[in-house]
């Protein structure tokens, strides 16, 4: 018990605010698994966790969720007037994450058949990424993502790099002389522990994909499915660059044809998450720059 | 007439109570879920197998169960039986989740009413009652941490779990660290006791001054755990009526034809009820229909909740405490679990897709959790969840109408409504991510 943070008045401490639109709680529920901030920020703002009802005007803002009905864009412009940082955490915020899987059109024609609700918020036709309507000062991609990634922006840790990609922290061994001639699809076999899950068979994105999360998902055995985001490489570039880029990894590492490559890389559980490439969302919108990334 | 609303924090999601009056007469209670994010329309032409990776996202906080409950209905629609080692490790899933979710609730959802703060991470006006919350939050936060970090033992990834697959599991848990965590489990089983007593004793501090444990009447209760002991990895449903008499057994596919459901026009979530009566689900209901928990401590708060509230047990304001007695439970049977060697057998056995329809059950923390799919062509073309939150709604919006009614005269509203309103909603820890789905 450290008696001298509990006398620490809590207004001197910096505040931070989390505000959740569209979303599952996970990056909520990952925050929470930090500690490190309880006696150095004062949290204001979290439906989650706190009764509050109004975001004040806060050092740092957290925006989880995407933009997917006529509250959330109300409450997200509201929130970052007075704002001196905002960040977007989590896939859902940046890029849409899972709920792009409503914004295809046949999905998009079974949304607006629903029966309305009275005095309730109003869906959007589409979800939509928060800096579509503000201006973001930095993006903290993964789904969700880890607690340090959350310190490291919370305390604008300079000295926090993260890995490059997954590959990189996953450690599996690559073999040149083990090649599938086929995609062994994400529910398949056991799966040998130690050797890359390409190698097995696996379409897994982890060469192309930010690291940071410490190979999480690629360690016990299941492929990278790029939660995190195109790499430090790839991010200011279109989806054609990280197809190309895949592609090349699997021509080294397998003999799968490219087509069944590049039709598993397409598929909806892996476009999740690729809708960070502009192009890929069928937008005009700047790549974000990798300055702004964490 | 007028239209009280309250929005509430501390629960998963947005969600709202609109509580109608004239001249003091309280004409209905309403709870509001305000979202909704439409995955049975997403998830239409997804392939089937990538399910078990996107449904998760139905919630963060649930989305444990969501990745058992996924991969369950597919071995049901394939005609998969997994071998014994895979039910080991989806049921340490399933216990992180549970210890995730009971420390959550009882401690940063529900601990802040019965302290009379804002927040657990809020410090407290009055000083002397300072060390005390501090106190909590510190092994609060510890606690809750270990049911992540089982979560990512037994599923890799800490909130979306990854390592159920069709067929079993991907990989067993290393000897080594299964043996660390097991340590770890240990060691913190003391604190959490502590805190559940700790709970428990300033809820009966609560309870004397709000002068009620909860006076709505008493209801019927539906789980899915097993009648002896609690598994929450389960094949069967069982509604058990107000006396106490199991009335009814059925599985996840006979579901719509022994309960019904219904979607209203203010709310984005649906509700059920069992032959035209109110049910309530969570741990209230696992408390009263299971014989004993099967663990030494564990057991021991639940010996004392039958002998101070008598069985079944009513009182809403129980639900809280049957938390607590799971928390208990669940760092106890993991520990127990982890004593095997979990990485000497099969994890897995092969499989055919095929096309076709499948259920998969799964107690989750707030109930039942039933997913529902069926499949054309290797994609969904249906894909249902049946939420244990909307088993909770009709009780809920119950027990609002019987708090309205104690704090509500004609002449006016007495502060504490308010309170009551959000005491009586965390009681039953809805989730509304889920429950809109």
């Amino acid at each position: 018990m450290q008696s001298s943070s509990v006398l620490k008045k809590n207004k001197d401490l910096p505040q931070f605010a989390v505000l959740q639109l569209s979303g599952c709680a996970g990056c909520e529920v990952s925050l929470l698994n930090a500690n490190e901030w309880i006696e150095e920020f004062e949290l204001v703002f979290m439906p989650l966790v706190v009764s509050a009802y109004e975001v004040p005007c806060v050092d740092v803002l957290l925006v989880s969720g995407g933009v997917r009905s006529d509250e959330d864009l109300y409450n997200l412009k509201r929130a970052v007037r007075c704002s001196k940082k905002i960040v977007a955490v989590g896939t859902c915020a940046i890029s849409g994450g899972v709920a792009n899987l409503g914004n295809r059109d046949e999905v998009r024609e079974l949304f607006m058949s629903q029966n309305e609700r009275r005095d309730l918020p109003r869906l959007l036709p589409k979800s939509r990424p928060v800096d579509d309507f503000i201006e973001v000062d930095l993006y903290l991609p993964g789904c969700p993502p880890t607690p340090e990634l959350f310190m490291a922006a919370l305390f604008d840790d300079k000295e926090f790099k993260a890995s490059r990609t997954v590959c990189q922290e996953c450690g599996r061994k690559k073999l040149k002389d083990m090649k599938p001639k086929h995609l062994t699809g994400f529910q398949t076999g056991e799966v040998d522990p130690d050797i890359c899950l390409i190698n097995q068979g696996y379409l897994c994105v982890g060469s192309s994909t930010r690291g940071g999360c410490r190979a999480l998902c690629t360690r016990p055995g299941h492929p990278c499915v790029g939660c995190r985001g195109p790499s430090d490489m790839l991010i200011e570039k279109d989806s054609t660059a990280w197809l190309e880029s895949i592609q090349r990894v699997f021509a080294a590492l397998t003999d799968i044809p490219a087509d069944e490559i590049r039709e598993g890389l397409l598929s909806p559980q892996l476009a999740l998450f690729l809708f960070q490439f502009s192009d890929y969302a069928g937008t005009e919108r700047p790549p974000r720059p990798k300055e702004k990334v964490l | 007439m007028a239209t009280l609303t309250f929005p509430i924090s501390r629960i998963e999601g947005h969600a709202r109570v609109e509580i109608e009056v004239r001249n003091g007469e309280v004409l209905s209670t309403r709870f509001q879920a305000m979202e909704k994010r439409g995955f049975s329309l997403m998830v239409k032409g997804v392939p089937a197998e990538q399910m078990p990776v996107i449904v998760p996202r139905i919630c963060g906080v649930c989305s444990t169960a969501h990745h058992v409950a996924s991969v369950k209905a597919l071995e049901d629609a394939f005609g998969v039986q997994p071998p014994p080692l895979a039910g080991t490790i989806r049921e340490l899933l399933l216990l992180g989740q549970l210890i995730q979710n009971q420390a959550t609730s009882l401690f940063v959802f529900t601990m802040p009413d019965r302290l009379g703060v804002e927040s657990i991470f809020h410090i407290s006006e009055q000083e002397a009652d300072k060390g005390v919350q501090f106190n909590i939050a510190r092994r609060a936060l510890m606690v809750r941490q270990l049911g992540t970090d089982l979560i990512t033992l037994a599923g890799g990834q800490f909130i979306h779990p990854v390592k159920a697959v069709v067929g079993g599991v991907s990989s067993g848990v290393d000897s080594g660290k299964a043996a660390a965590f097991q340590q770890r489990l240990k060691a913190a089983l003391p604190t959490a006791c502590e805190l559940v007593d700790t709970y428990w004793d300033i809820s009966m501090r609560m309870k004397e001054r709000i002068g009620t444990w909860g006076d709505d009447q008493p209801a019927h209760y539906i789980t899915s755990t097993r009648p002896e002991l609690p598994n929450f990895d389960t094949d069967s449903i069982r509604v058990m009526d107000p006396a106490g008499d199991c009335c009814r057994e059925f599985t996840a596919s006979q579901f719509y034809d022994t309960l019904t459901f219904e979607e209203t026009d203010y709310s984005y979530a649906g509700r059920t009820s069992y032959e035209g009566s109110v049910m309530r689900a969570n741990s209230l209901a696992r408390a009263n229909m299971v014989r004993r928990m099967g663990t030494k401590l564990a057991d021991g708060f639940l010996k004392r909740l039958r002998e101070d509230f008598g069985h079944p047990a009513h009182p809403i304001l129980l639900f809280d405490l049957c938390r607590g007695i799971e928390l208990v439970y669940a760092v106890e049977r993991a520990v127990e679990l982890l004593a095997a060697p979990l990485d000497e057998a099969d994890t897995d056995v092969p499989y055919t897709p095929r096309d076709g329809e499948g259920w998969g059950l799964v107690e989750a923390p707030r109930g039942p959790l039933i997913h529902h799919y069926v499949i054309e062509n290797g994609n969904i073309v249906v894909g249902e969840f049946i939420i244990p939150t909307v088993h909770n709604m009709l009780a809920i919006e119950r027990a609002l109408r019987v708090a309205a009614e104690r704090y509500i005269t004609a002449d006016s509203v007495n502060l504490e409504l308010e309170r009551a309103v959000g005491r009586v909603v965390r009681a039953f820890d809805p989730c509304i991510a889920c429950a809109t789905h």
